[in-house]
């Protein structure tokens, strides 16, 4: 598959980045890894006469337990023991984003940014055409909920739950200046699957931050996929926690991914645990209610009731192993 | 700093260890290029979308997919190609080792396990068989079902035949 042409731009520091963005806005795309875009690209998704590519512009390099550049590759993060140990469950979520081939050029900012995901538009432009177009792809109507306002694609990152977790935030740059955005703030309820996070058309994720706190959680993630080697999550739990020496959850946070068009904190539940003592029945009501309140839609390859049961599932496994509250065996 | 729709201008890149100056448009993908412009059509092109790995190479000595890197982006970095890995006359021992191995079939998806497993023995050149399982994890095989591929790749890493 051929691409169509497009101008390459090739800044080689944030702000000449950003000024060029402003000028072109919204006629480009940001490319960094190339592993989402290219292929979208091929498919005739959103293609834009203007790419920007990040690949010389070194701010955006650099791991420290404080500070991960956008342009890290998934591959570095997950192969660096100090990142590794500090931060459990957004190593574990790299490593599992796709297969080692897509993580050897896949980026954290890429990951962040990751396209949302639905049957409907990941499909050939000749697919597409014979079925009538969708609102995320130059059509005005969805599929998957008959209706013309709301796009329903999936959030497709590993990333973000597990950083959403740590209160980690981006540093973001923009025509404007910079500022910094908590990542749990990225997106919400309120974007659907085009508006998808709350980055302006210009704007650019320079890196993401590590507060000091988040070096005293425990972290993990846990996902959901047909392919182990290399899908898109269907659902991707992250949880993070920090106990008392008596066993007294201090903190407990939960975010889950690959099941709506956001990947959605639980915080009025978690806090719950909050100056307790975690037992199972806790662990499971949590789960209970995490279950009933998320809605997947049908438009991943496992059909939304399963992956309704499944948030259940991996949110009470993930949070009794993290809090180390064991199990009913039945 | 932009470089013009589809306007061609001199990419540099050098390809199993020869200097090569073409002409390119910013739209070109590695893939392309190398199969099109140079013929070094050992490098398949199976799914094209970055799910196969049979269009494996090396950027750097780095397993990459030439179907989602854009030529003018590895302008100036070292390219390797499975032309590259395999000596001037006879095999490698690891290509040595799919044939005995039976690790080939239809032999698509071959050239792309080649560049990936030589890359990780050159890395790692004891690895378990977990290890080899998952550095192979992104090329596809749809005839062999990977037995033989592990076993051919264990037993190059153990000097076997």
């Amino acid at each position: 598959m051929h691409l169509d042409p497009f101008e390459l731009h090739r800044p080689s520091s944030v702000e000449e980045t950003v000024s060029l963005a402003g000028r072109l806005a919204p006629a480009f795309d940001y490319i960094a890894g190339g592993t989402d875009l290219l292929p979208n690209y091929k498919m005739r998704l959103n293609v834009r006469p203007n790419l920007i590519a990040l690949e010389d512009v070194s701010e955006l390099r650099g791991i420290s337990l404080d500070r991960v550049g956008a342009m890290v590759r998934l591959g570095e993060l997950e192969t660096d023991p100090a990142f590794g140990s500090a931060y459990r469950g957004v190593v574990e979520a790299a490593a599992e984003v796709a297969t080692p081939l897509v993580r050897a050029s896949g980026t954290v900012g890429g990951n962040l940014l990751v396209e949302t995901r639905c049957f409907f538009f990941n499909q050939s432009f000749p697919w597409r055409k014979s079925l009538g177009f969708c609102l995320k792809a130059d059509g005005d109507k969805c599929h998957v909920v008959p209706q013309k306002e709301k796009c329903y694609a999936t959030f497709s990152g590993d990333l973000a739950p597990t950083l959403a977790v740590l209160d980690a935030e981006v540093e973001v740059a923009g025509p404007d200046g910079r500022r910094r955005v908590p990542v749990a703030s990225l997106y919400d309820a309120s974007g659907d699957g085009i508006q998808r996070h709350h980055l302006r058309p210009s704007e650019l994720i320079v890196a993401v931050h590590f507060p000091p706190e988040a070096r005293t959680l425990r972290g993990s993630y846990r996902k959901l996929r047909i392919r182990p080697s290399f899908d898109f999550p269907e659902l991707g739990v992250a949880v993070a926690a920090r106990q008392s020496a008596d066993g007294g959850v201090e903190r407990l946070a939960l975010s889950v991914g690959g099941l709506e068009t956001y990947p959605r904190r639980f915080d009025d539940l978690t806090r719950r645990l909050v100056g307790e003592r975690p037992t199972i029945a806790k662990v499971r009501e949590l789960a209970d209610a995490v279950r009933q309140l998320v809605r997947p839609v049908h438009n991943t390859a496992l059909a939304p009731d399963y992956r309704r049961k499944m948030a259940g599932v991996y949110v009470r496994r993930s949070v009794a192993e993290i809090l180390g509250v064991a199990e009913e065996t039945r | 700093m932009g470089e013009g729709m589809g306007e061609s201008t001199p990419v540099r890149l050098r390809v199993n260890g020869v200097t090569t100056a073409l002409v390119c448009p910013p739209e070109r993908i590695l893939l392309d290029l190398l199969r099109e412009d140079l013929n070094l059509t050992g490098t398949k092109r199976g799914c094209d979308l970055g799910t196969c790995g049979c269009c494996t190479v090396w950027v750097d000595g780095k397993p990459v997919l030439s179907c989602l890197t854009l030529a003018r982006l590895v302008s100036g970095r070292d390219i390797t190609t499975i032309e590259g890995v395999t000596p001037a006359s006879g095999l490698s021992d690891l290509q040595r080792a799919f044939v005995d191995h039976g690790a080939t079939q239809c032999g698509f998806c071959t050239p792309g396990f080649v560049m990936t497993a030589t890359a990780l023995l050159r890395d790692h050149p004891h690895p378990t068989k977990p290890e080899i399982e998952r550095a192979i994890a992104g090329n596809l095989c749809r005839c062999t079902g990977y037995i033989k591929i592990v076993e051919a790749v264990a037993a190059t890493a153990e000097g076997r035949p």
